[in-house]
């Protein structure tokens, strides 16, 4: 059975739960990383040594980063699905899954942990403002392309929309200023009604 | 033709270049970006709203992230290569060090090579980029357990998942910095350095 090692109120751990359970497949979960600790140690970074979570182990592959899990799960359970099976479509795919790491989770962070991972006395105020004015801009981003797509891979709900899905629930959910995101929005109504998304996702923020 | 927009001294161009002469790709590249700008301007937004480089454009489909780019060409030229392995597990192994260069190497990188490269002298915060050196050495030491066990990072032969960790491993043992000794590191370097189209497209720009 693949087994998943990682804490489950982390954004990365989520991606791995909601796309095994979109598909259904068993799997056996650890607590590692967070206030069970263990990422640093021997056992856990002989299969990660970057001490970061989540990994997963299927069959002879032990694999780490989040979004390369997706994508391997995606392709190997759900290809013509999940994952499109022409090249193209899935390069759509990909490019947003990058585009959750490279330009996304930057304005997130400082935001999520100055907020929720911080005790008040400790927070700085205006780097979490000016940290939100860059994570809307992103949003902005999103939201004209979902001005012309039902999901982030297109007419359907693909691996595409699985990265960004847990850091849409971060805005949706922290004490913030919000711009009026009309198509964002739609999408993240979409997602909201997906079982898998309220299992996984949608479990406070902590 | 494939045309690909963005500056060759940009590392995210690089990675496409490069990649386009390991497989024999013909390709038109028009410099954006930098010094040269356009990708602020509504006809590069266009294509792609984050006004960074790389894009291309191949027969009308448009595509940016340079890592999706890479991808997306070594599977449609590569397909059937060691470059492209046929097996879904090497494949997944192989590409995880693109995602890694995105999460990890590249932000590690960025104060240092920045610092060092794109900022005058009497500006430079030594102690800050001091700090960010040591930690990208600890992403280094990363790569070097790796390599001590693989021949490469996309496992016994080189392939697509060598490529967006390669320009920033060149700026590592370039820059005037420290260096710990990682030898599995320097001789994976030293086969990527071998690699005409890498010295054409990297070595040969320089740091810029």
């Amino acid at each position: 059975m693949l087994q998943l090692k990682g804490r489950n109120n982390s954004s990365n751990v989520m991606k791995a739960l909601w796309v095994l359970d979109e598909i259904g497949l068993d799997y056996e979960r650890e607590d590692i990383g967070g206030a069970f600790g263990k990422n640093d140690e021997a056992p856990y970074l002989t299969l990660n040594p970057n001490g970061r979570i989540p990994t997963i182990i299927d069959g002879g592959l032990v694999l780490w980063e989040s979004n390369s899990i997706v994508r391997y799960i995606s392709s190997t359970h759900s290809l013509g699905d999940l994952c499109p099976a022409d090249p193209a479509g899935r390069a759509l795919c990909e490019m947003w899954m990058d585009w959750q790491l490279t330009e996304l989770v930057n304005g997130m962070v400082p935001v999520f942990h100055g907020l929720i991972r911080k005790l008040p006395a400790e927070r700085d105020p205006a780097a979490i403002a000016t940290a939100r004015d860059v994570w809307a801009g992103k949003w902005a981003i999103l939201d004209d392309h979902l001005s012309r797509n039902a999901y982030i891979g297109g007419d359907r709900f693909t691996m595409a929309d699985i990265p960004i899905g847990p850091i849409a629930y971060r805005w949706y959910e922290l004490p913030i200023e919000r711009e009026d995101f009309t198509h964002l929005q739609r999408w993240y109504d979409l997602i909201c009604a997906r079982p898998a998304f309220r299992k996984h996702v949608m479990t406070g923020l902590s | 033709m494939l045309k690909i927009l963005g500056r060759a001294t940009s590392s995210n161009v690089q990675k496409v270049v490069w990649l386009c002469d390991e497989l024999s790709v013909p390709f038109e590249r028009t410099d954006i970006g930098g010094p040269f700008g356009g990708n602020d301007q509504p006809e590069y937004l266009s294509l792609n709203p984050n006004g960074v480089v790389p894009t291309i454009d191949d027969d009308g489909f448009v595509l940016w992230e340079s890592n999706s780019i890479v991808r997306y060409l070594a599977e449609k030229h590569g397909a059937g290569t060691p470059f492209w392995p046929e097996d879904i597990q090497a494949r997944a192994s192989a590409g995880r060090w693109m995602d890694w260069a995105l999460s990890v190497l590249a932000g590690r990188h960025v104060p240092v090579f920045q610092g060092l490269i794109r900022t005058p002298e009497a500006e430079r915060d030594m102690a800050k980029i001091g700090a960010a050196r040591d930690l990208w050495a600890k992403a280094n030491l990363v790569l070097e357990a790796w390599l001590a066990d693989h021949e490469y990072l996309s496992g016994d032969a080189f392939g697509f998942g060598d490529i967006p960790a390669s320009p920033f491993t060149y700026r590592w043992f370039n820059l005037a910095i420290e260096r710990e000794d990682f030898p599995n590191l320097k001789r994976w370097h030293d086969a990527i350095c071998a690699r005409p189209a890498f010295r054409k497209h990297v070595i040969d720009i320089g740091l810029q």
